[in-house]
């Protein structure tokens, strides 16, 4: 009995050893080159990626391509476990939040010093210094992406009540909107709901009062004030009855047909905007796409553009050249991101980007107006996330669940915060 | 049969020493070879335990270094088990791990021997209703019986939808941080099957006479649950409650999938395990995790080492 405890209490630490063996090997026969490319994502992501590889594949016969794919936790842990058998992909999906987990630990190629192999001249400067550390760049977005406000026009026409001009609103008129349309719903609708711990929503609202929220050295930025703040518009929302009561979010997977507008439950809420062609159909067409609230009354803008999935290539890389060559085409081939369309984003180079909008659904089109207008402004830079990230975000997702539950005030859960997070990232 | 038994063995016997040294080298070899064929048959076995014992030790030289996945290990000593003491996350995983254990292993167990007593009364179609409440251990810590309870136990959820009718207000099961772990305590209650199969055979052992006897004697049922069912029941129960709180004490599915891995509302479902897996793979601190690791091994062990200790004052082994 002893010894059968004495195995199983040691299971996590064998699990951590033997998912490593996953994952292709090199298997080079005669000339050709095998690379290995990994990314998370669904089956039509699977379709339209399989379809840019088959263009890269025909012009460049000899090179083996052994795709894997998966959702984006399982992602996560696979790819470290990938490192740390000594097996790393040579083309790999990075997310934002954990570059620097990687490149600060020499396990990314510095594209710096392949600049023949990959031209980053198509890019904007944000875009193509995004993955930027020091003088080294790790990564490069595989689309461009940021967050919009989607409102349901069929419920502001049937409770009468006007949508806020999307350029120039403010949170009050957020709030005002939401509480309109919950009082003349009955409650049946609410009129907004985004949750407070979604690290896209506060950072959108920490720039605006000139704020980042990691600084460029490392640190944390956000203010105790800031979040409170943050905490605090959320509640007021809530007390006045235009955002769900607290426990109302679910786990309730993340597909734009499960999510609570599509189920007729919120008029409004949050998406990531390359995600409005899916949101759009499960609410039946009738969603209008904003910017967020607060842009023009800030102390400075607080969208950014952003690029949740960067490519990267491992330093262990038997086939630097091959894989950059793969990379180059999906960044600035047009063939390639006409075949994968803006599943990831709105392509970095904007020429690309011009090109393939013509051949996108209308629903497309407009998120991508929608972020090419954005890319013309004048908006604060997104940074990386310092190492040790993650833990933050924990700390900010338990913190704000109490304070939706009212078992700990904005201002203590603030204060909370900022000693939690400033011990994880002095770590 | 008698005369079966009386002469296979003897083609097994050793020669006879006196048969001299010729023989005994040859029965040397003989024995190795037939050593050999039991090693061959036990190399699946060997070859398993190297997946295990490797990782095992290398886990326990990982606690002592500060090891991110991706560079060599650094040697730091006791500093990831000193640094527990200081971790407020972890030790709200522990007081997780331990309401849930020391409240549904109770239950569950009491739950199970309710339900082996009810058919142990001699019921028609026994396997039929024997294979129904087993099915939820089955399925138990699986995904999808997680995420079918999400739904069950949702705002809009039958259980809701259930308490309505008595007037009481929709109460959020997995999301409020109040109720989210007793969610995943009934859960766990629910999934009684493996012990109740094996106090449902305990209870067959106990003969039928005890009983009768016992009621000749006029003995109230509590009385005869109490002074023959327990006694002689009590070393099933011994094991099943060892079984339950080792496996209790590593709880990760229930917790990872209810909040698609976070542990969530407010760390309220933050099992020890769930967190070790966070500090290894989310947060590149494989070396903190291996120290955690090794510390519930000796949670676990200190535990059974209890049981066991306690176990000569109420398990009764003499049938």
């Amino acid at each position: 009995m002893k010894a059968g405890g004495l195995g199983l209490a040691a299971a996590p630490a064998l699990a951590a050893c033997g998912r490593g063996f996953g994952g292709g090997g090199d298997d080079d026969s005669g000339d050709g080159v095998t690379l290995n490319m990994v990314w998370w994502g669904d089956a039509t992501r699977a379709e339209k990626t399989q379809a840019a590889l088959d263009l890269f594949r025909e012009q460049n016969e000899g090179v083996t391509i052994e795709v894997e794919y998966q959702d984006s936790g399982p992602y996560q842990d696979k790819l470290a476990t990938r490192f740390a058998a000594g097996d790393p992909p040579d083309l790999m999906a990075m997310r934002m939040d954990s570059l620097r987990e990687y490149a600060d630990r020499d396990a990314l190629l510095d594209l710096n010093e392949y600049a023949d192999d990959l031209d980053l001249s198509g890019l904007s400067d944000n875009a193509a210094t995004i993955a930027e550390v020091g003088e080294s760049v790790y990564g490069v977005p595989a689309g461009l992406n940021t967050v919009g406000f989607v409102v349901r026009q069929d419920f502001a026409d049937q409770y009468g009540v006007p949508i806020p001009d999307g350029n120039t609103w403010s949170w009050d008129d957020l709030a005002a909107f939401a509480k309109a349309i919950s009082d003349a719903s009955g409650g049946e609708v609410y009129g907004t709901g985004f949750e407070a711990q979604t690290l896209a929503n506060i950072l959108v609202f920490t720039r605006q009062r000139g704020e980042n929220f990691f600084t460029e050295d490392d640190q944390l930025g956000v203010t105790a004030a800031t979040v409170q703040a943050w905490f605090e518009l959320i509640n007021g929302m809530r007390d006045d009855g235009g955002f769900p009561p607290a426990g109302f979010f679910e786990n309730i997977g993340g597909s734009p047909d499960q999510s609570y507008i599509a189920q007729g439950k919120l008029a409004s809420q949050i998406i990531p905007t390359n995600n409005f062609l899916g949101y759009n159909e499960a609410c039946g067409g009738t969603l209008v796409l904003l910017r967020m609230p607060g842009e023009t009354q800030g102390v400075r803008r607080g969208q950014s553009v952003d690029c949740p999935h960067l490519w990267s290539v491992a330093a262990a890389s038997k086939h630097p050249e091959e894989a950059l060559k793969l990379l180059d085409f999906l960044l600035n081939d047009p063939e390639a991101s006409l075949a994968t369309g803006t599943t990831r984003g709105v392509p970095a180079n904007a020429e690309v980007a011009e090109e393939i909008k013509a051949s996108l659904e209308p629903d497309d089109q407009a998120a991508t107006d929608f972020l090419i207008a954005l890319q013309g402004e004048d908006l604060p830079r997104s940074l990386l996330y310092p190492p040790g990230g993650s833990a933050v975000f924990d700390f900010l997702d338990a913190l704000a669940v109490e304070v939706e539950f009212g078992r700990i005030s904005p201002a203590d859960a603030a204060a909370q915060f900022i000693e939690q997070a400033e011990g994880a990232i002095a770590e | 049969m008698s005369t079966e038994t009386a002469v296979m063995p003897e083609a097994d016997v050793p020669p006879a020493p006196e048969q001299g040294r010729l023989s005994a080298g040859r029965s040397r070899g003989r024995r190795a070879r037939r050593d050999r064929a039991g090693y061959l048959f036990l190399l699946p076995w060997f070859i398993g335990m190297l997946f295990t014992v490797v990782p095992f030790f290398a886990s326990l030289y990982l606690a002592f270094t500060d090891y991110n996945l991706l560079n060599p290990p650094k040697w730091i000593g006791f500093e990831n088990f000193t640094a527990m003491f200081r971790d407020s996350v972890l030790l709200k995983s522990l007081q997780v791990t331990f309401v849930y254990t020391f409240v549904s292993v109770p239950l569950s167990l009491a739950a199970a021997l309710g339900v082996a007593m009810i058919l142990n009364k001699g019921i028609r179609a026994l396997p039929v209703y024997r294979a129904v409440f087993y099915l939820p251990s089955l399925l138990g810590a699986s995904v999808a019986v997680v995420l079918l309870w999400r739904y069950v136990f949702g705002l809009d959820g039958i259980v809701n939808a259930f308490l309505g009718w008595f007037g009481v207000p929709a109460i959020a099961w997995t999301s409020d941080p109040d109720y989210a772990l007793t969610t995943l305590i009934i859960l766990h209650v629910w999934t009684f099957g493996s012990p109740m199969v094996i106090f449902l055979a305990g209870l067959r052992q106990i003969p039928v006479m005890y009983y009768e006897a016992a009621a000749v004697d006029g003995a109230s049922r509590w009385r005869r649950f109490r002074s023959i069912t327990l006694p002689l029941l009590s070393p099933i129960i011994f094991f099943n409650l060892i079984q339950s709180l080792i496996a209790s004490f590593q709880t990760f599915t229930q917790g990872f999938v209810m909040n698609d891995g976070g542990g969530g509302p407010a760390n309220s479902t933050l099992f020890y395990n769930l967190y070790l897996y966070q500090q290894g793979f989310n947060q590149f601190n494989m070396g903190y995790a291996s120290a955690m690791a090794w510390t519930l091994l000796v949670i676990i062990a200190a535990f059974t080492a209890l049981t066991f200790f306690s176990a000569k004052y109420w398990v009764n082994y003499d049938n």
